[in-house]
């Protein structure tokens, strides 16, 4: 659905995007995952044809550019800034800019009632968007992208700012989505979000791309060990293991084993494995 | 088509949900015209100009006595005197070339030479409204003139017993007098000799002149009668209109900049649009409410304030050829700043000083002459200029063609400028 063949985007001497290559298949939930200032948002824009590269390649769909006005109907944006009009009300947004995708009439009408409904501001649709909270002017921008049912979805960073009601329903809303077989690129740098949702997550830093599979893959494959972490004879231990099973074994064998847990390696060890620094300090 | 109209549609929407700019594009311009308007109206005398007052005669009576007149009024300082015929008389006041035409009538000479004749010297003055401070300067100084000669037989009672003589003789033979006049004069006027004759044998006084000083004010008046009246409404309000225009120009200059700034010009962007679109989309939204808001303002005009336009047509004519040209500088506006703050302080700025050298803020006739040339470079002139061409200049379609072309021009090069610089991103 979209490829991203060598693309290479610098502003002055940063290069913020560094030959990076995607593939990603139709109706697939994929994960940008990095952490501020890794270069999602410049390789969602490029995606997009909102920035030209400097080199390499954008397909979607197959051949098409997303400069081309016919590939554009395919692909829905929610930008990381939200992009509204807030002396406008929900509904006048989404109107707006589902006519501009050359949504008519009924058509129209139906789309905007579903798209206000799906992202769960239907009771609220009449307020101008200045009085909505953060949460609902995510989600009103998610409503913007998806009104003309792309097939090509762009969130970048949707949750940033989002109230954990708002986080949940939009996590909802994308699942939905991704049944109804919209392909959706997913930026963050919540590693829980790229493991709940995404079929297959990129891990991206310092505009490279350093790893891509699947979530278990990736785990088992930059994540280390597992943790075992228990109190025995009144002292924490944490070990990392391969078997967790035998070394709790082993650690009841030598005194009193009082609590224990077993902690698999998450994205977070992942990037810590690859980059050598955490995704939550930035 | 569809997009733009919808991009259109939208901008007009968010105009009329913000309130500022709905101040400076409707309440504004008409709180200024209408203020103005009183001002101007409560202006009388008090022009500082230095040279004469420059002023075109035109003499249909033809007569030694009309030709006596004008002479008098070449020689005196207070007049610039121009000689010419009607038809060019009546252009050289709508361009400002002069101040005012006099006609003098056929009859003039006659009529001047009987001070008792029921007919007073019927002048005909021609005013550029606008100039309405100096215009009565003009009518001060043109009564004087012609009462110079009253004061000067009424200290003569010789010139008064034969004036008197002769307007009895010419009482006696005129039918259509009602008796009430005809019973006022006859008693009226033998007693005016012998007054006059007591008057000036009696040197405290001072003669008959002295005595004659509340007659004069009488004759304002009646050269007032002749004078069109006049709207001063009509000049505050093309003014209004073009800051009203400007207003919109501001507005939705800086539109296009917080669409940037807000990101929303980026959802434009991955929207299925071009430029074109976009543009075309503002410059359509920005044209209709520069109409509207000229065409309400001058209605406002026209219902409360009474101003007769001369033509409609020839208005509908000036109102879009401002629309158009607002509409460019509009466009170029919307990308010479990068942030709201830059592209308003730069737009207002620029409107300032188009409005000030341009009339828009002081009619450009009270200004200095060179003033008035540089006026030129500025939109402002030619918008009111055009407006006024058809509201009370009583331009032909000849005439209105220059200041609307000249917008056009403003308008058509300040588009393309402003659209070849414009960038989806900056
Ligand atoms: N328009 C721009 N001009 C200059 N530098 C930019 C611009 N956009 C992004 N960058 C730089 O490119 C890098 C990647 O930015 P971005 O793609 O926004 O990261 P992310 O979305 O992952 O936080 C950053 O160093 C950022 O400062
Ligand atoms: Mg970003």
């Amino acid at each position: 659905m979209l490829t991203l063949s060598n693309l290479k985007k610098s502003f002055g001497t940063i290069a913020a995007v560094d030959h990076l290559s995607l593939e990603i298949p139709k109706g697939e939930v994929f994960g940008l995952l990095g952490p501020n200032g890794a270069g999602k948002s410049t390789t969602v824009n490029l995606a997009v044809g909102l920035i030209v590269p400097d080199s390499g390649n954008v397909s979607i769909d197959g051949s098409g550019s997303p400069v081309d006005v016919s590939v554009r109907r395919k692909i829905g944006v929610a930008p990381q800034s939200l992009a509204i009009y807030e002396e406008m009300s929900g509904r006048e947004n989404v109107t707006f800019f589902a006519r501009l995708q050359g949504l008519r009439g009924r058509e129209l009408k139906k789309s905007v009632d579903w798209a206000m409904e799906f992202v769960g501001l239907a009771d609220r649709q009449h307020d101008r968007s200045n009085k909505y909270s953060g949460g609902m002017k995510r989600r009103l921008n998610l409503a913007v992208a998806i009104a003309h049912k792309p097939l090509l979805l762009l969130l970048d960073e949707p949750t940033v700012g989002v109230d954990p009601q708002s986080r949940n329903a939009i996590f909802d809303r994308i699942l939905m989505l991704r049944e109804e077989g919209c392909t959706i690129v997913y930026t963050t740098h919540y590693m829980e979000e790229a493991q709940r949702l995404c079929d297959r997550v990129g891990i991206i830093d310092g505009g490279r791309l350093l790893a891509l599979d699947a979530v278990e893959s990736l785990i088992a494959k930059h994540g280390g060990k597992r943790m075992v972490i228990a109190q025995t004879n009144g002292k924490r231990v944490e070990v990392a293991c391969d078997d967790p099973l035998a070394e709790l074994q082993r650690m009841q064998s030598e005194g009193e084993l009082e609590t224990f847990h077993v902690e698999r390696p998450s994205l977070e060890s992942v990037f810590l494995g690859l980059t050598g620094r955490s995704l939550r300090d930035e | 088509m569809n997009a733009i109209l919808a991009l259109a549609f939208k901008d007009l929407r968010l105009l009329m949900r913000d309130k500022v700019g709905f101040f400076f594009t409707f309440v504004f311009p008409i709180g200024y015209a209408s203020l103005f308007g009183v001002i101007m109206s409560g202006m009388s005398g008090g022009s500082e100009s230095t040279g004469g007052i420059p002023v075109v005669v035109v003499d249909d009576d033809q007569t030694d006595g009309s030709a006596a007149f004008i002479e008098e009024l070449v020689a005196s300082k207070e007049f610039e005197i121009q000689k010419s015929t009607l038809d060019d008389a009546g252009n050289l006041v709508r361009k400002g070339n002069v101040l005012a035409y006099i006609i003098f009538p056929k009859g003039f000479g006659q009529a001047r030479e009987r001070i008792f004749g029921r007919i007073a010297p019927r002048i005909e003055i021609g005013v550029d409204p606008s100039r309405q401070a100096e215009v009565a300067m003009l009518e001060g100084l043109l009564t004087a003139k012609l009462y110079e000669r009253v004061q000067e037989a009424f200290t003569n009672p010789e010139v008064i017993a034969k004036q008197v003589d002769e307007s009895l003789a010419n009482l006696a033979g005129e039918e259509d007098v009602a008796p009430v006049t005809r019973a006022a004069l006859m008693t009226f006027l033998p007693a005016l000799k012998i007054f006059s004759k007591a008057m000036a044998d009696d040197d405290s006084s001072g003669g008959m002149s002295n005595a004659i000083q509340a007659a004069n004010i009488d004759v304002v008046s009646v050269a007032r009668n002749e004078t069109e009246k006049l709207n001063v409404y009509a000049i505050t309000f093309p003014q209004g209109i073009i800051w009203g225009v400007m207003g919109c120009t501001a507005a939705f200059g800086i539109s296009l900049v917080v669409e940037r700034t807000k990101g929303t010009l980026l959802r434009l962007q991955m929207a299925p649009l071009n430029r074109t679109h976009v543009l075309g989309g503002k410059a359509l939204a920005c044209f209709l409410t520069t109409v509207t808001v000229a065409t309400v303002l001058i209605l406002f005009g026209i219902v409360v304030f009474k101003i007769q336009p001369n033509s409609y047509a020839k208005l509908a004519m000036g109102i879009l050829a401002v629309s158009l040209a607002f509409v460019g500088i509009m466009m170029l506006l919307s990308v010479a700043g990068k942030t709201e703050q830059s592209a308003g302080g730069i737009g207002w700025a620029v409107m300032m000083v188009m409005a000030m050298i341009g009339g828009g803020m002081m009619p450009l006739q009270f200004l200095p002459q060179f003033m008035q040339d540089i006026g030129s470079i500025s939109p402002v002139k030619w918008s009111i200029l055009a407006i006024e061409g058809a509201t009370w200049r009583n331009f032909s379609y000849v005439e209105m063609a220059l200041p609307c072309c000249v917008l056009l021009g403003i308008g058509i090069v300040c588009f393309t400028l402003g659209a070849r610089a414009f960038k989806w991103s900056s």
